[in-house]
């Protein structure tokens, strides 16, 4: 076959050929690219199952536990092994007594986005719910249940404004928490919110071999690669809590709407913080559903708002205090000047109303203060005018943020500058008047209130409020400990503060005072009362929305200062009628608990 | 018939080169299928002497009987072909097996190709054309190539298809096409490709051609098998993980580990040096065929020994090239390695009747004739 020699030459530099591409092609597979392919294998079969971290706990000063966690069961579908969408979901729609139709919908898009991936499908389900799904396991396929931490709040609603709630996790959130997984919950306000990073601790795994299927395999060969990490629980947050004050000053406060605050004069640290209306944390745990958060986010009286540290309001008289010192300390005013109240006050072609029609006659600081004569505060800001004044309105705190581990807003503290780079409009002097008691521009949040009013009470300090005492890890560990830290001085005389201090404990205790409903028998308190009006001081109104908001700021006891109170109700009316006996009420059970040694 | 010294000219290393392939074979079944009962693995050794017997025994023929009987044999593969079709088992869309009782099923598009082989070599054998062949001078064969070709396309069998689509083609272009024949043949087949995309392939065929050119299509379906049989092969490395160790194998992540991808097997327990060391013996097993052909004393068995090579040759390579992820995922066994007794049956046959060929290929010696 001669003639056909170059044929086969042809044919077998093909073959050569065909063979060196199979061979390159297996050299290249397990040679060049042989590491990545084992580490390919090796994820094939390592199915890694997350142990999920329990919370850390949120404590009072005391360690009685406020936020601790339960076990959930959670409901998760396994959407590749789902045989019959549609008879799953009316089982499942008996079983849970949810609508079908919601049921059937969620599991289509389950199948459609992960197919190989469990989805949640409901958090916490009942131990009845659980029995039923475990004995039937066998007939629901693509039905898994696992065990998972929730929060429990052990005492319902209390402190839930400052406490915060939880919710899963955001796609913004994601990226400030690097190792949480996307179906996670984290917390959305408050402490869960600002100590989420200690709180959340670190998920576990465990890894076993699975087959192509997906079903666990127990060969020993296989097992020698699998490790084993344990969750890591969260951090134990301790607050500085009063978890008896807290829950006395909410029963005070009790139904209305407005804010109380009571802190540690010598040291910033807040015992007490309560913002009513609030929500039920609890609503949160399983995912909250879509009505219930529209309904949230709707109402009217802001129950997710902290209005100790959120709300904002004209102070009204209690800011009298910073006008007395701002007034003694310029020297506008000395403890004997006296100014006659003839129940108004005239500046320029406007009138301004005392808010006793009949005037208070001829008084110095001292009566001026206890009895909250507008005509006196008047004076002494005409004399001072606004820049001197503002000055004495950033020393004592209004216009900064405080710096607690809360959200909080910052109001307003008025000045030249702010008016012209806000409005474009230069000052008015009428609009020094109206600051000199609490209204006009001037705004605060109740914790300033009681921070300014804390400063007072220790002479000068302006400290930086605290909620969180320390945080202590799983192992003992303390990871963070707070010490007092003051935001600035008052720098004032003790001699000014005395004579200031002298008038509060006036108001609350001579029988002219504005405050004598906050009256202790067993400790002197100090205070002062505000009645912040809403809208203009020319309107008057009866509307429930117009109505004046209450103010009692206090300390006690006033010799020897060691706590300061501030209350806050929201169109409550007369400070000294509503606010004063609220702050008496938690005043009250302070003193009970100093007597047992525990605040 | 037979001449006793015959026997002296028995390729003895040849026919242990393929026994050892077959060895090889067997222990790389032993390991993918024992876990799952080793009946797979019995069966196949019971086809393995099965094919051993019929290899020796179709070697006593010599060339002038075979053709004698290509006919029969081509009548009988269309027979068998045409039953499939009527009669045939189902197995995952198509009709490709026969059953016989309830543990054999054979599959008559294996045994076609010998057959197929066996008559385009009997038609050249008749043929004392010199020049390049014309379309018109090859009708004959293209009509004997055809008829079961459209019976495995019924099946329907992608891959068998495309088999005796290049067995038969390589045949025919080794003896001599006119360029311009072969042109024609290029536009008669893009001309018919249009028809045949829209009517003859079913939805799934043109599902898994449309998979081959854009594998994002479906990243589980066969992209997932090739993906996870370049795992196995990939991650066996240079020695791979060791027999009844690979884990893509024994947890069943390479799929079709026993027939169609059972080279993923071995290159994932065996390594390179398995994977290059098997590949070489197929190597010499072509050659040797090839070698053979080229030594033939006629024309018929020149062209029936370049047809068992060029079986061996493209189900190598295609079934290598599959699992390796170079060629598409299409139905290709691995002669003498996938499981299948019509596969390891009609392998055999082919390696009887080179053995055969080769026998004869040498006059009788003069010591011989001396004798």
């Amino acid at each position: 076959m001669q003639r056909y020699k170059g044929r086969f030459l042809i044919a077998t530099i093909i073959i050569v050929n065909a063979f060196l591409i199979l061979v390159g092609r297996m050299w290249y597979l397990q040679i060049l690219r042989g590491n990545e392919f084992e580490r390919f294998s090796l994820d094939n079969r390592v199915r890694s199952i997350r142990i999920p971290a329990p919370r850390g706990r949120i404590l009072d000063r005391r360690g009685r536990e406020i936020v601790v966690n339960r076990p959930s069961f959670d409901l998760y579908i396994l959407p590749e092994d789902i045989k019959n969408p549609d008879s799953l979901s009316s089982i499942l729609s008996s079983i849970l007594g949810m609508d079908v139709d919601n049921i059937r919908s969620k599991i289509k898009t389950s199948i459609q986005k992960s197919r190989f991936k469990p989805v949640l499908f409901t958090k916490d389900i009942t131990r009845d719910q659980l029995a039923f799904i475990e004995a039937r396991k066998s007939s629901l396929p693509g039905i898994l249940v696992e065990a998972s931490h929730i929060r429990k709040y052990n005492y319902g609603d209390l402190g839930a404004g400052l406490l915060g709630y939880m919710g899963r996790i955001s796609e913004v959130e994601l990226k400030s928490y690097p190792g949480v997984r996307p179906d996670d919950v984290v917390g959305k306000s408050g402490i869960e919110k600002g100590w989420e990073d200690y709180l959340h601790g670190k998920d576990g795994f465990i890894e076993m071999v699975t087959d192509a299927y997906g079903r666990e395999v127990n060969l020993t060969l296989f097992q020698e690669d699998l490790s084993r990490k344990d969750s890591l629980p969260g951090a134990d947050v301790i607050l500085s809590i009063d978890l008896d004050l807290q829950y006395a000053a909410e029963e005070a406060l009790g139904d209305r709407a407005g804010a109380a605050i009571a802190v540690n004069v010598k040291s910033g640290e807040v015992l007490a913080l309560v913002s009513h209306p609030t929500f039920d944390p609890s609503d949160f745990i399983k995912g909250i559903d879509s009505t219930k958060w529209k309904s949230l986010i709707e109402d009217k009286s802001y129950p997710l708002t902290n209005r100790a540290t959120q709300g904002i309001y004209p102070p009204g008289s209690v800011f009298k205090i910073v006008t007395a010192a701002a007034g003694l300390k310029e020297g506008v005013i000395n403890e004997n000047t006296y100014f006659y109240c003839p129940g108004s006050y005239r500046f320029g072609k406007k009138t301004f109303k005392c808010w006793k029609n009949g005037g208070h006659g001829s008084l110095n600081l001292h009566q001026a203060l206890v009895g909250s004569c507008d005509v006196y505060f008047y004076n002494i800001a005409e004399r001072l005018g606004i820049d001197r004044l503002s000055g004495y309105i950033k020393r004592f705190g209004f216009g900064t943020p405080t710096g607690i581990e809360l959200s909080e807003r910052v109001g307003i503290s008025p000045s030249r500058e702010w008016k012209s780079k806000t409005f474009k409009k230069p000052w008015y002097e009428g609009e020094t008047i109206v600051t000199a008691i609490g209204q006009g521009y001037i705004s605060a949040t109740p914790l300033q209130v009681a921070m300014s009013t804390a400063a007072v009470a220790n002479g000068g300090k302006l400290f930086k409020p605290h909620i969180v005492r320390e945080v202590i890890s799983t192992n003992g560990k303390r990871l963070i400990g707070y010490h007092p830290q003051e935001n600035g001085y008052l720098g004032i005389e003790e001699r000014i503060i005395n004579v200031i201090k002298e008038a509060l404990k006036g108001v609350v205790n001579e029988p002219s005072g504005t405050g004598r409903r906050a009256r202790l028998d067993e400790m002197v308190v100090a205070g002062k009362t505000g009645t912040a009006q809403v809208v203009s001081l020319t309107v008057d109104s009866d509307k429930e929305s117009h109505k004046d908001h209450a103010w009692f700021t206090s300390y006690a006891p006033a010799n020897n200062p060691e706590v300061a109170v501030t209350v806050l109700v929201e169109h409550g009316g007369k400070g000294g009628a509503v606010a004063a006996p609220i702050v008496k009420q938690i005043l009250e059970v302070y003193l009970k608990l100093k007597k047992e040694g525990s605040v | 018939m037979f001449d006793r010294r015959l026997l002296r000219n028995f390729d003895w290393l040849f026919f242990f080169i393929v026994i050892v392939v077959c060895a090889v074979g067997l222990i790389n079944l032993f390991s993918a299928s024992y876990q799952t009962g080793l009946s797979v693995f019995k069966k196949q050794l019971l086809w393995f002497a099965l094919g051993i017997a019929a290899a020796l025994f179709i070697s006593f023929f010599d060339f002038k009987t075979l053709e004698r009987y290509t006919s029969h044999m081509y009548v009988a593969s269309i027979l068998l072909l045409v039953i499939a079709l009527i009669f045939g088992k189902e197995v995952s869309g198509s009709k490709s097996w026969i059953s016989l009782g309830k543990h054999i099923t054979i599959q008559p598009s294996e045994l076609a190709k010998i057959s197929i082989v066996l008559a385009i070599a009997k038609f050249y054998q008749g043929d004392f054309e010199v020049r390049p062949y014309g379309i018109l001078d090859l009708v004959k064969p293209l009509l004997l190539v055809s008829l079961p070709l459209i019976l495995v396309m019924l099946q329907p069998d992608l891959g068998t298809t495309l088999m005796i689509l290049l067995i038969s083609g390589s045949l025919v272009i080794f003896m001599g096409v006119r360029i311009k024949s072969i042109a024609l043949l290029v536009i008669l087949i893009i001309g018919l490709s249009y028809p045949t995309w829209h009517y003859f392939l079913k939805g799934y065929q043109r599902e898994r051609i449309e998979t081959f050119l854009d594998p994002s299509r479906d990243p589980l379906g066969s992209g997932y098998n090739a993906l996870q049989s370049q795992i196995g092969a990939g991650s066996g490395k240079f020695f791979g993980k060791g027999f009844k160790k690979g884990s893509q194998t024994q947890l069943r992540f390479i799929p079709e580990q026993h027939t169609d991808f059972i080279f993923s097997v071995l290159a994932e327990e065996w390594g390179f040096i398995g994977g290059f060391l098997t590949l070489l013996l197929y190597f010499l097993i072509i050659l040797w065929i090839v070698d053979t052909a080229s030594l033939a004393k006629d024309k018929f068995s020149m062209i029936v020994s370049l047809g068992i090579a060029s079986i061996f040759f493209w189900h190598a390579l295609i079934n290598v090239g599959m699992v390796t992820g170079l060629l598409p995922v299409m139905g290709v066994p691995l002669p003498l390695l996938s499981y299948g007794g019509s596969s390891l049956l009609t392998a055999m046959l082919g390696v009887g009747i080179v053995l055969g060929i080769r026998m004869r290929r040498l006059p009788v010696t003069k010591e011989e004739i001396a004798l």
